[in-house]
């Protein structure tokens, strides 16, 4: 009993450690990543810039409903536009839904017209879980100091029917122009939805 | 890839089925809509289920699907009038993937919902009812499915008791039900503590205990939960999820407890509010020490009126003032002594029996029916005193006839005590109150209190003690003394008679005889006592003996097997009965009364038993319970004691569906019941 309970523990420790609680207001955890193209791409490099992280899985029927609708492409159009960084994280590991090579990533890219400003592949799942990311889509924006700004869903209806995005609130404009006008994000926390990250 | 896109093409082309009928399919889920009965009844509830059985390892959401998932949607298309309630969901299970956990359900599930059918619909009729429902099912990939089902259902009449047509009761059983206890939480370093009170589970052996939120935000789900027992309460740690608390909000949600023995789960509704708003219930009497010490002093006033208390202190009253003299003052003062001293000791009692374990509350006393026989004997015994079947001799605490003024002051301290046990079994008015209030206070307040009704009750003859000469309008000593004692009498015998029928509900026919054969020999031993015969031993060993048989018949009445259950139209009180009864979508209405309750009795002849009050609990479907307190039970005491109570009467009126009761005062009105049932929806 005492074994499985220390054993236990220790386990659940080490996920928690992994998985810290993250806060509005503190520093964005740091992390480099891999693109499709093969490169490294740190997050500090942007400071200076808001950087928007979009966990995505292009299987999920979430993350399609963003896609298909061309939500998502849209806003992500607008934001790298106004001059910040658009990440796409891809957290599947290999063999789950979601894990594509670098040029499927690529190919998907290109067919859905998206514009991220990379699309990072994360296979061990390292960044998801610095970030706690849960489910695709989930949407965190740091802003150009590299604080926390913003971390939550992509809307407010957590639904897989297209016909929803137009009724939702679009939770990441919103904070986007926000922490662009240096001002305080109203909305800073919210549900997010969709399926969850396949670690 | 290529055979993963033409699966889900597959899986999607079959996600929506197109005919209407009342079952659907899909790979992975079975859906069927079923009710509960074979008709509808106008204005009555009806309640519709949505059964999934799901293949292994695939699995829906409860209401709040954890850490990614969706909870199943259901849009319904009903009759004009007709109103749908909430998906009433069973305990879900804890599902782990990967690292994130959500809360749902594997193999089957069985959704309620009552759908509250209007009193005006025609009968006589088939009614179609519709329904959308669209739902996420899981195994690690995830499909988003709906379906449309109908069912068409024949309106019945009003009086109709139309057959049952599905058993939801099964469904109903893997309901939670309402926390026992309070819960309370505190929040420090991103950790919420929260304290349950749960006496009794400790040796349940709970293989596992977690906390279900009911929405996302305050608990993160795949966050590790902590639980142990500190002595009767349960503390558990959970980790704070990612939006913040409101200052002052509650974390509502399901405590779900595994249990070891039997492996069977059960879950319990909490709602936990922070620790500083405080635990206590809602609607608890504002009752303070001040006025618990006032409403005690008039209370103890009041009771020198009460019938079983009158005819004691009027014979005392005019002995004193025939015999005491000049030392009346002192005998006013030692007949407050000892009334003070014999309900202090009262007090000490109680204070000590409860902190011994023992729930008890102010009346506990009569909760014992050889109590009640002992009390019995005694108004007899001091009746037929009073009728002049027999005297007491000089010396002993009598009803007063010729004492000397040193025994004078010993035999005055005694009637105090003597007043003091006739008094028990009544209860003036405020004194219920006093008392409530005190029982639950700590010991130096409980002593307070009662100190405070010794001052009450004893309040007259020391005011006679300090100024006789009021007694001076009484006319000169003469034969009316006497025809007055013999009328003193009857107070004595209507409480005799009041004592047997509270003991007639608290044990059989066969006890009840004992008592009176007991009190038959009492009676004649006693006027065995009053002959003058000769020898003075032999006659008072022989009344001695037939003292001593109707004693041995008191006790083993008492011991007698109790009373069987009058047939009540109304259901008996349990803490079970009044959430399923909740959950059926119906308000409660629980009287809290005992048989040895005067104001009970009162209140349930004025304000509870009238047409005008049963005709709103009907119109309203309003359940009445009754919880009878009449003999020793624990769960009324621990009920009572949970709404800051002592005592009866206590009426709880508990809204349909989930929620804390409101508590109706003490003294309760015809219009004082029907305003608060109509505070209750009607159905």
């Amino acid at each position: 009993m005492l074994t499985r309970i220390a054993i236990t523990t220790l386990l659940l420790a080490l996920t928690t450690c992994a998985d810290a609680a993250l806060k509005i207001g503190d520093p964005a955890p740091e992390f480099t990543g891999i693109d499709t193209g093969g490169n490294k791409v740190t997050l500090s490099d942007f400071r200076g810039k808001p950087v928007i992280l979009e966990w995505s899985n292009h299987d999920c029927p979430y993350v399609r409903k963003h896609y298909n609708s061309g939500n998502m492409q849209k806003q992500q159009q607008a934001a790298t536009g106004r001059g910040a960084v658009w990440l796409s994280i891809i957290s599947s590991a290999p063999g789950k839904q979601g894990n594509v090579t670098p040029a499927r990533a690529d190919a998907l890219t290109a067919e859905r017209k998206a514009a991220p400003s990379a699309v990072i592949l994360d296979e061990s799942g390292d960044i998801g879980r610095l970030y706690g990311a849960k489910t695709t889509p989930h949407m965190f924006i740091i802003d150009a100091e590299g604080k926390l700004a913003y971390m939550g869903g992509i809307d407010s209806i957590p639904s897989t029917n297209p016909a929803d995005i137009e009724k939702a609130t679009q939770y990441v404009p919103a904070a986007l122009d926000q922490v662009m006008k240096g001002e305080p994000v109203t909305a800073s926390v919210t549900r997010p939805y969709g399926c969850s990250v396949k670690y | 890839m290529a055979r993963l896109f033409a699966l889900l093409f597959l899986l999607f082309a079959v996600s929506g089925v197109a005919p209407a009928s009342d079952s659907a399919q899909t790979e992975q889920v079975q859906l069927k809509l079923l009710a509960e009965r074979e008709a509808a009844i106008p204005g009555r509830t009806l309640w519709l289920g949505l059964r999934f059985e799901l293949i292994p390892h695939w699995h829906v959401y409860w209401r709040n699907p954890g850490d990614s998932g969706e909870a199943p949607r259901i849009d319904w298309q009903l009759p004009d009038g007709w109103r749908p309630g909430n998906i009433h969901w069973p305990t879900p299970q804890r599902i782990e993937v990967g690292p994130l956990v959500s809360y749902g359900y594997e193999d089957s599930v069985t959704l309620l919902v009552p759908i509250s059918v209007p009193p005006d619909q025609a009968s006589g009729e088939r009614v179609d009812i519709a329904t959308d429902v669209s739902w996420l099912v899981c195994r690690e990939e995830c499909i988003p499915q709906n379906a449309r089902l109908q069912i068409s259902l024949p309106v019945a009449q009003g009086s109709d008791r139309p057959a049952p047509r599905n058993d939801f009761d099964a469904v109903r059983a893997r309901w939670p039900v309402a926390l026992p206890g309070h819960a309370a939480y505190l929040r420090e370093d991103g950790k919420l503590t929260m304290r349950i009170e749960a006496s009794g589970w400790h040796d349940k052996q709970p293989a596992s205990i977690w906390l279900a939120p009911n929405d996302w935000g305050p608990v993160a789900p795949s966050q590790p939960q902590t639980w142990r027992f500190d002595k009767d309460v349960l503390v558990l740690s959970l980790p704070e999820g990612d939006a913040p608390l409101a200052e002052g909000a509650s974390v509502d949600g399901l405590l779900v407890v595994n249990d070891a023995t039997s492996g069977s789960t059960h879950g319990f509704t909490l709602s936990a509010m922070p620790f500083d708003t405080g635990s206590a219930p809602a609607g608890e009497p504002q009752v303070t020490l001040f006025l618990a010490l006032g409403f005690a002093a008039l209370g103890g006033l009041l009771l020198n009126l009460m019938p079983c208390v009158l005819p004691v202190l009027s014979i005392k009253v005019m002995s004193l003032v025939q015999h005491a003299g000049n030392r009346s003052a002192a005998h006013g003062l030692v007949f407050g002594a000892g009334v003070l001293t014999s309900l202090l000791a009262l007090a000490a009692l109680l204070i000590a029996l409860r902190a011994g374990g023992t729930s008890l509350g102010w009346g506990f006393q009569l909760q014992e029916p050889w109590v009640v026989v002992a009390l019995l004997y005694l108004m007899l015994a001091i009746g037929l005193n009073l009728s002049g079947v027999y005297s007491v001799g000089s010396g002993l605490a009598g009803v007063g006839q010729g004492l000397t003024e040193s025994e004078g002051l010993r035999g005055t301290f005694f009637t105090g005590v003597l007043a003091v046990i006739v008094a028990s079994p009544c209860t003036a008015p405020f004194m219920g109150t006093a008392l409530g209030f005190a029982l639950t206070r700590p010991p130096p307040e409980t002593l307070l209190v009662f100190a405070a009704l010794a001052v009450g009750f004893s309040l007259p003859m020391m005011l006679l003690g300090f100024w006789p000469r009021w007694v001076s309008l009484l006319p000169a000593p003469g034969p009316w003394m006497e025809r007055l004692r013999n009328a003193l009498a009857f107070p004595l015998y209507a409480t005799a008679a009041w004592l047997l029928w509270v003991l007639s509900q608290q044990v059989g026919p066969s006890g009840l005889a004992g008592a009176l054969t007991g009190a038959l020999l009492l009676a004649f031993g006693l006027w065995w006592l009053g002959q003058p015969l000769r020898p003075r031993a032999l006659r008072n060993v022989l009344a001695g003996a037939l003292i001593c048989a109707s004693l041995a018949l008191m006790v083993s009445a008492g011991a007698g097997a109790p009373a069987r259950p009058e047939p009540f139209e109304h259901q008996s009180w349990s803490r079970e009965r009044v959430s399923e009864l909740q959950r059926e979508g119906r308000a409660v209405l629980v009287n809290f009364t005992a048989a040895w309750c005067i104001t009970c009795k009162v209140n349930e002849k004025v304000a509870l038993s009238t047409d005008a009050v049963r005709q709103a609990l009907d119109d309203r479907g309003i359940a009445y319970l009754k919880g009878d307190w009449t003999n020793r039970d624990s769960a009324i005491s621990e009920e009572l004691r949970r709404h800051g109570r002592g005592g009866v009467p206590l009426y709880l009126l508990y809204p349909p569906g989930q929620g804390s009761p409101e508590v109706l005062p003490q003294l309760l009105t015809e219009g004082l019941v029907l305003q608060a049932l109509s505070r209750i929806e009607k159905i």
